[in-house]
């Protein structure tokens, strides 16, 4: 029996995280835990893709029952809500999850790199071969076409990462950007990971409360200062987030109209997330000053959203085009064998005909011989040229009858 | 054969900026690296299509040297792309080329230079370069200016849009637009002073009173006045792209001017394509 593709495992569709949760592995652990399932009798190759949404195995088995063995070796916890997936289903999901459709933000760009470091750590641990190679390049190959010809990874959908975006459109990279921190509530904690994920050099936190202010720079590697001093760091920064309880606006339009000038006309980008707001909506009428509220990141974030939706049916579609190819070669791969050894036979009969002929018509010249030679090359060809078209055809189709047919009919030496 | 590669550089210009617009619309990498080779062909072609000329002495006559601005334009832009890849400037580039070789397709083919007794000095040459690349940078500052006006529109306008999306960032948009404003200011101060040689050479005077002349001095004082208001106050963004776009304006007013005052004018006869074609035989 062919071995099986099979998927193993649970998703944040399947199971809440406090079951996944139990799933967890860590690094350290995870070489441990692949050598436990490569065990299970049956198990031929695998990878196993753990990360906060899901807890995936996916194999190459002998046989598609071993999926429920691998089942149980997940634990009491995973068995209700753990599904096993075979064959083409199973490989439509691996395609379907590095292509980031299965995600639950779909498009995130964190998985296909996740999926690449699963696979890369089952190889060093040595359970994973050249079955799992050849699936993961066109996988792979998949989820890269999937990036490149749609638009579903395109456009933060949270708010910090929008806020961060936007800063990108009009400033550039922020790697070695100065960001400016205007409160140090949980939201000015979040951003200004997103804005150290995304390159800024220098995070200034400034805050009503000193103490808060110092104690979110040493969370996050910054400054603090004073609060009197916004002025003229308003000068200095290249992005600002304000997020300060206050009930009147701490940056108004006229400041900011000789901030502009101050800052010789350098682009800010300050970010609003604050009610009641910190920065006067016109500020956003100045040159070079982008002012960009709570509504505004939010309703960016539903447009790149519903832009995400309305390239999933193009995505899906290339999906499908790279697994029925990667299926239709290896169909065809199957079909070799037979057509092959068909051949095989064939020829081995014309030689022994054609060396018999040969031996009895003496004084032939060489030409004669030569014609001799190509009119049975070409009758074999002609005999075997339908039957050869019709087998690749009949076994790209996923149907064997024909093959067994044909390696019934001439009667074909079984593989070796 | 001279008239041979020119289609083929404006056709290869055309079907990149189809690849190019049609990116705007529906992102596919495949439609940029078309319109990058297509342009790059195009180029190709069109610097052919002088080399297969060479016995056109004076390529600064008329329509000729629409075509030679359009090539400088491609070469620059092609350049910008190969170190920051700006494709989005592409949709903006593209089209201007051809709209830069269409007085070429219109102009009188006998149209002549102002000054055939400099044919064989170093001056004219010099100033027809200078010309040419100098037009040519500013026609891409003033594709990017559009392009930063374009830009910085939706993002203020908090709505998004296909623009922006593909934009890489305004900043960028500004430093490369600035870049070229300063070598197009360089070059065009290349061209006036050349060009009063010229004058002078023909005429005695260093001015000659015309619309060309005059919106020439007013696009090249235009740039400098820009080059010392990003230099000593910091302009830039909004307000630097549009004034970008009033000095290419200027400069277009410069060859409108040129035109007009051509010996023979311009012509609108279909049979007379390119000057190159005709002095090609």
């Amino acid at each position: 029996m062919a071995p099986a593709f099979i998927c193993v495992g649970l998703s944040h569709k399947q199971a809440p995280i406090a079951v996944r949760e139990q799933l967890s592995v860590t690094a350290e652990a995870l070489p441990e835990r692949l050598r436990a399932f490569s065990a299970v009798s049956g198990v031929h190759e695998l990878f196993l893709v753990s990360t906060c949404n899901r807890f995936e195995l996916f194999a190459i088995v002998e046989r598609g029952e071993i999926g429920a063995d691998l089942v149980q070796s997940l634990g009491a916890a995973a068995i209700p809500h753990a599904l096993v997936r075979q064959g083409d289903e199973a490989l439509r999901h691996l395609f379907r999850v590095a292509a980031s459709l299965d995600s639950m933000v779909v498009g995130e760009a964190q998985i296909l790199g996740q999926v690449k470091d699963a696979w890369a750590r089952a190889q060093e641990t040595q359970v994973s071969g050249a079955q799992i190679e050849r699936v993961m390049a066109r996988v792979l190959g998949s989820a890269k076409r999937v990036r490149t010809e749609t638009a579903i990874a395109r456009g933060a959908v949270s708010i910090s990462s929008v806020a961060v975006e936007l800063a990108g459109k009009a400033l550039g990279q922020l790697r070695g950007a100065t960001a400016l921190l205007v409160g140090a509530g949980e939201m000015a904690q979040l951003a200004a990971r997103e804005l150290q994920a995304a390159g800024a050099k220098e995070l200034i936190v400034v805050n009503r409360s000193p103490a808060r202010a110092e104690e979110l720079a040493r969370e996050v590697g910054g400054v603090a200062a004073s609060l009197t001093e916004l002025p003229a760091l308003l000068e200095k920064a290249d992005v600002c987030l304000f997020s300060a309880a206050v009930q009147t606006p701490l940056v108004t339009r006229e400041q900011m109209a000789r901030v502009v000038k101050a800052r010789r006309y350098r682009p800010l980008f300050l970010v609003d997330l604050s009610l009641p707001r910190n920065v006067e909506s016109s500020v956003n009428e100045l040159e070079n000053l982008y002012v960009y509220d709570l509504d505004d990141l939010e309703a960016v974030a539903a447009q790149n959203r519903e832009l995400r939706e309305g390239e999933l049916e193009k995505a899906e579609k290339i999906v499908e085009e790279e697994l029925q190819a990667m299926l239709r070669d290896r169909r065809e791969r199957n079909a070799a064998p037979v057509v092959a050894r068909l051949r095989a036979q064939a020829q081995a009969i014309a030689d022994a005909e054609l060396a018999r002929t040969l031996s009895q018509l003496q004084g032939l010249n060489e030409k004669q011989e030569k014609s001799v030679r190509a009119m049975a090359q070409a009758i074999v060809n002609k005999l075997l040229h339908s039957p050869t078209q019709q087998l690749r055809a009949e076994v790209a189709g996923d149907k064997q009858d024909l093959a067994r047919a044909a390696a019934a009919l001439f009667e074909l030496p079984e593989e070796p | 054969m001279a008239a041979a590669l020119v289609h083929l550089s404006l056709l290869a210009y055309s079907a990149a900026a189809g690849c190019y617009l049609t990116w705007l619309v529906r992102v596919s990498p495949r439609l940029v690296a078309a319109g990058r080779a297509l342009l790059f062909v195009g180029l190709l072609a069109h610097v052919g299509a002088f080399a297969a000329a060479p016995h056109v002495d004076a390529p600064w006559r008329g329509g000729q040297l629409f075509s030679l601005i359009a090539a400088a334009a491609v070469a620059l832009y092609l350049l910008i792309d190969l170190r920051s890849r700006v494709p989005v400037a592409g949709a903006f580039v593209a089209p201007l080329t051809i709209a830069a070789m269409v007085p070429a397709h219109l102009v009188h083919a006998e149209a002549q230079a102002n000054a055939p007794v400099l044919t064989h000095s170093v001056i004219l040459p010099l100033h027809v370069l200078a010309a040419t690349l100098g037009s040519g940078a500013l026609l891409v500052a003033f594709a990017l200016a559009l392009l930063y006006l374009g830009g910085e529109k939706q993002l203020k306008g908090k709505q998004g849009g296909r623009l922006l999306a593909r934009l890489p960032s305004l900043t960028l948009v500004d430093q490369l637009g600035w870049q070229l404003t300063v070598w197009s200011f360089i070059l065009l101060s290349i061209v006036i002073v050349t060009g009063s040689f010229v004058m002078h050479s023909e005429s005695g005077n260093l001015l000659r009173p015309d619309a060309k002349e005059l919106f020439a001095l007013l696009a090249w004082a235009l740039l400098a006045g820009l080059v010392q208001a990003r230099l000593v106050a910091g302009w830039r963004g909004r307000r630097t792209a549009m004034l970008v776009v009033v000095g290419f304006l200027l400069l277009v007013g410069s060859y409108v001017g040129l035109l007009a005052g051509s010996p023979l004018g311009v012509s609108v006869d279909a049979r007379n394509i390119v000057s190159i074609e005709r002095a090609a035989g």
